[in-house]
C-alpha cells in the first residue's frame, strides 16, 4: 500500500513537470503553428542555468540556499529571453514559408543550443544542492513518506497551471492568444499587432520551458541530452491532449506521469513502448487529440 | 542551347552515377583504409538520404521516422546472424524485404494524417522502435548492441567492402532514379504539387504516396545493411530520433530538388562531421550554424546554389524575391487550407 501511495505521488510529479514542458510546446504549436524540436534545449538551459548560478554563489559569498531561490527565478527569465531572441531572429522569416522549412529551422536551433551548451557548460554530470528548507520528506497517513521537493515542484505547476488559465481567460492579452490559435489573419484585420503577439508567445513557452528546466535540476543529474529525452515525452503529451490545448497538456501530462509511473511498477522493461503505442493510436484515430479541435 | 539543356536533364543523373561509379571504383585500389572508411560512410548515408529525399522532396511527405527502417535492416543482419546463424547473402536480400513490409504497416497508419501529424505518427514508430531495439535485452542485447563478425571476412576487408558498397549503394541510387523519372514518379511530384487537382484527375493519393514510402522504407533498409558491411555492429543509436533527422538535413544541404543533391549533402555533412570532432568539439553547433543558413538563405540547398539553371533565372535580386515570395504564397495556401 505504501508503494502505491508513494508511486502515485512520484507519478504527479512528473505529471507536473511534463505539464509545464508540453503547455509551452503546445501553445507555441497552437499560435504559430511551428512545432518547436529546439523547445527541449529550453528547458535544459533552464537546468544548466540554476546550477551554473548556484555554484557561482560560493564565488560571491552567498549562501547557496539563497542563491537557489534567485536563480529559480532569473533562469526562467533568461531562457525566456533566449526563447523571444530565437523568434526574433529566425523563425519570423518563416512563417510564410512551408513547415518543413519551419521545422528545419528550430531542428537547426536545437543543434546549434546543444552545441553551445557542450562550449559553455562540457559534459559532465552536473548537480544542484536542495536548499535545507525544502530536504526531507512528508509523512502521509499509514507512513508512505513524499519528498517535501516533489509537493514544491507540484506546488509550482499547479500554480503555474492556474495563471496560464487566468491568462488566458481573463485577460485581454488571453483573449488575443486565443484568437491567434483560432484564426490569425482575422485578428490582425482587427487591429491586433500580430507580430509582436507571436514573440510574446513564443517568449511565454520558452519561459515555461524555462521554469520546468529550473525546478528540475534538484531532482536529477544535469547533463547534455536532457533536451533531446524531454522533448520527445512532451511531444507525447501535447500530442494525446490535443496539440493546441493548454487544459490537454495538463490532461496528457496526467495520462502520461501515470502511466509512466505504473510501468515502472509492473512492466519496468517496456513502459515506454505503451506510451508510443498510446501516442500512435490517438494520433491515427484522433489526431486532434483528447481535447483538441479537429482542423478542418 | 535548349537541347543541350534538355538532354542534361534527361541524362545528368546517370551519366553522373556511371562517372562516379568509374572514378571512385578506380579510386578504391588507391585510397588509404581512412578514406576507404570514411567513402564507405559517405556511400551508406547518400543512399539513405537519396531515398529518404523521395518522400520529403518529391513526395512532399516530411517522415521523421526513416531512422525506424534504416535501423532495421541493420538489425535484420545482426540478428539473423546472432541468433539463427544465417547465411549473410540471405539475410542481405531479407534486409529491404523487412524494411519494406514495416514501412507499408507504418505508411498504411501515418498517411492517413497530413503534414505535421504524419511527421509525428512517423516519430512515434521510430521511437517505438528505438525502445524496442533498446529494451529488449533478451532479443537485441539491448542498448549495447549486436556485434561480431556478422559479415563474410571476404567483405570485412575495407577495400573489398568499399567496392562492394560502392557498387550497391550506386545501382540502388539508379534505381531510385527510375522511380523518380517514372510515370509514378511524376505522379507523386504531381500530388506534391497539388494534392486537389491530383485527386480531381482521379489519382489514388494515399496508394501512391503508400508505394512511394514502401519504396523509401526498402531502400532505407538495404541503407542499414550497408552499413552492417561497413560497421560490423547494430546499436539503439541507428533507430534514435535525431538519427532520422539526418537524412533530412543531409537533403537540405545538397538541395531538395536535385536528385543527387542528397548524396552531396551526405559527403558534406560527413566530412565536416569527422574533420569538425577531430579539432573542435563545436560540431553540433556549426552543423546548426550551417543548417539555418541554409533555411534563411539558400533553401535549394549546395547543389541549388551552384546550378546553372538558377544562375540564369536570377538575373535580378528582385525577380528571384519575387519568385520566392511567390512560391512561399502558394505553399501558405497549400499547407494551411
Amino acid at each position: 500500500m505504501h508503494g502505491l501511495t508513494t508511486s502515485l505521488f512520484s507519478g504527479l510529479t512528473t505529471a507536473s513537470l511534463l505539464f509545464l514542458v508540453a503547455s509551452g510546446l503546445t501553445l507555441i504549436f497552437g499560435a504559430l503553428r511551428i512545432i518547436n524540436v529546439a523547445h527541449g534545449s529550453l528547458y535544459m538551459y533552464g537546468a544548466f542555468l540554476v546550477s551554473s548560478l548556484v555554484a557561482a554563489s560560493a564565488g560571491i559569498n552567498v549562501p547557496a540556499s539563497w542563491m537557489f531561490w534567485l536563480a529559480l527565478i532569473v533562469a526562467p527569465l533568461l531562457v525566456a529571453v533566449l526563447g523571444g531572441l530565437m523568434e526574433v531572429l529566425v523563425l519570423r522569416w518563416l512563417y510564410r514559408r512551408n513547415h518543413l522549412l519551419q521545422l528545419l529551422a528550430t531542428f537547426a536551433l536545437f543543434y546549434i543550443l546543444a552545441g553551445t551548451g557542450l562550449l559553455i557548460w562540457g559534459g559532465q554530470y552536473r548537480s544542484v544542492p536542495l536548499p535545507p528548507v525544502l530536504q526531507g520528506h512528508f509523512m502521509l497517513t499509514g507512513g508512505a513518506a513524499f519528498p517535501i521537493y516533489d509537493g514544491f515542484v507540484m506546488a509550482v505547476a499547479l500554480a503555474v497551471g492556474l495563471s496560464m488559465w487566468w491568462l488566458l481567460q481573463r485577460t485581454q492579452l488571453g483573449w488575443r492568444i486565443r484568437a491567434a490559435i483560432e484564426d490569425p489573419e482575422m485578428l490582425a484585420a482587427t487591429g491586433t499587432n500580430v507580430r509582436a503577439l507571436f514573440t510574446g508567445v513564443f517568449t511565454l513557452g520558452a519561459l515555461l520551458a524555462g521554469i520546468a528546466g529550473a525546478i528540475v535540476g534538484p531532482t536529477q543529474s544535469i547533463t547534455p541530452g536532457l533536451d533531446a529525452q524531454i522533448l520527445v515525452s512532451a511531444f507525447i503529451v501535447a500530442v494525446i491532449g490535443g496539440l493546441g490545448s493548454v487544459a490537454g497538456a495538463a490532461l496528457g501530462a496526467l495520462i502520461i506521469g501515470l502511466f509512466e509511473t505504473a510501468g515502472v511498477l509492473w512492466a519496468p522493461n517496456f513502459e515506454s513502448a505503451f506510451i508510443y503505442v498510446a501516442m500512435i493510436l490517438v494520433l491515427a484515430i484522433r489526431p486532434w487529440g483528447l481535447l483538441g479541435v479537429a482542423e478542418s | 542551347m535548349m537541347r543541350a539543356g534538355d538532354a542534361l536533364r534527361r541524362w545528368g543523373v546517370p551519366v553522373t552515377l556511371a562517372t562516379a561509379l568509374a572514378v571512385f571504383a578506380v579510386f578504391g585500389v588507391y585510397l588509404s583504409p581512412r578514406w576507404l572508411f570514411f567513402l564507405q560512410t559517405v556511400f551508406v548515408l547518400g543512399l539513405f538520404a537519396v531515398a529518404t529525399n523521395l518522400l520529403v522532396g518529391y513526395g512532399g511527405l516530411v517522415s521523421f521516422g526513416q531512422a525506424s527502417f534504416y535501423g532495421l535492416g541493420a538489425y535484420v543482419l545482426a540478428l539473423g546472424w546472432l541468433h539463427y546463424k544465417a547465411p549473410f547473402v540471405l539475410l542481405f536480400v531479407l534486409a529491404p524485404v523487412f524494411g519494406a513490409v514495416a514501412a507499408l504497416v507504418v505508411g498504411a497508419l501515418a498517411l492517413r494524417a497530413r503534414h505535421l501529424y504524419f511527421a509525428l505518427l512517423t516519430l512515434a514508430f521510430s521511437q517505438l522502435f528505438f525502445t524496442i531495439a533498446n529494451q529488449w535485452y533478451g532479443f537485441t542485447s539491448g542498448a549495447n548492441g549486436v556485434f561480431g563478425a556478422m559479415v563474410p571476412r571476404v567483405l570485412a576487408a575495407p577495400r573489398v567492402g568499399y567496392w562492394f558498397i560502392l557498387a550497391v549503394s550506386f545501382v540502388s541510387i539508379f534505381l531510385l532514379w527510375l522511380v523518380k523519372i517514372s510515370p509514378f514518379g511524376l505522379t507523386l511530384q504531381a500530388i506534391r504539387e497539388n494534392r486537389k487537382r491530383a485527386e480531381a484527375i482521379g489519382v489514388d493519393v494515399y496508394r501512391h504516396q503508400l508505394y512511394a514510402f514502401v519504396i523509401a522504407g526498402a531502400f532505407a533498409a538495404l541503407a542499414g545493411a550497408l552499413f552492417v558491411v561497413h560497421d560490423q555492429s547494430a546499436y539503439p543509436g541507428l533507430l534514435d530520433w535525431t538519427k532520422s533527422g539526418e537524412p533530412i538535413l543531409m537533403a537540405m544541404i545538397g538541395g531538395l530538388d536535385h536528385f543527387l543533391g542528397p548524396l552531396v549533402g551526405a559527403a558534406v555533412f560527413q566530412f565536416a562531421h569527422d574533420y569538425l570532432l577531430k579539432h573542435t568539439h563545436a560540431w553540433e553547433l556549426v552543423l546548426g550554424l550551417v543548417l539555418l543558413a541554409i533555411v534563411l538563405f539558400a533553401p535549394d540547398g549546395l547543389l541549388g546554389v551552384l546550378s546553372w539553371r538558377n544562375r540564369a533565372s536570377s538575373g535580378s535580386v528582385r525577380v528571384r524575391l519575387a519568385r520566392i515570395l511567390g512560391a512561399a504564397a502558394e505553399e501558405d495556401g497549400r499547407d494551411h487550407k
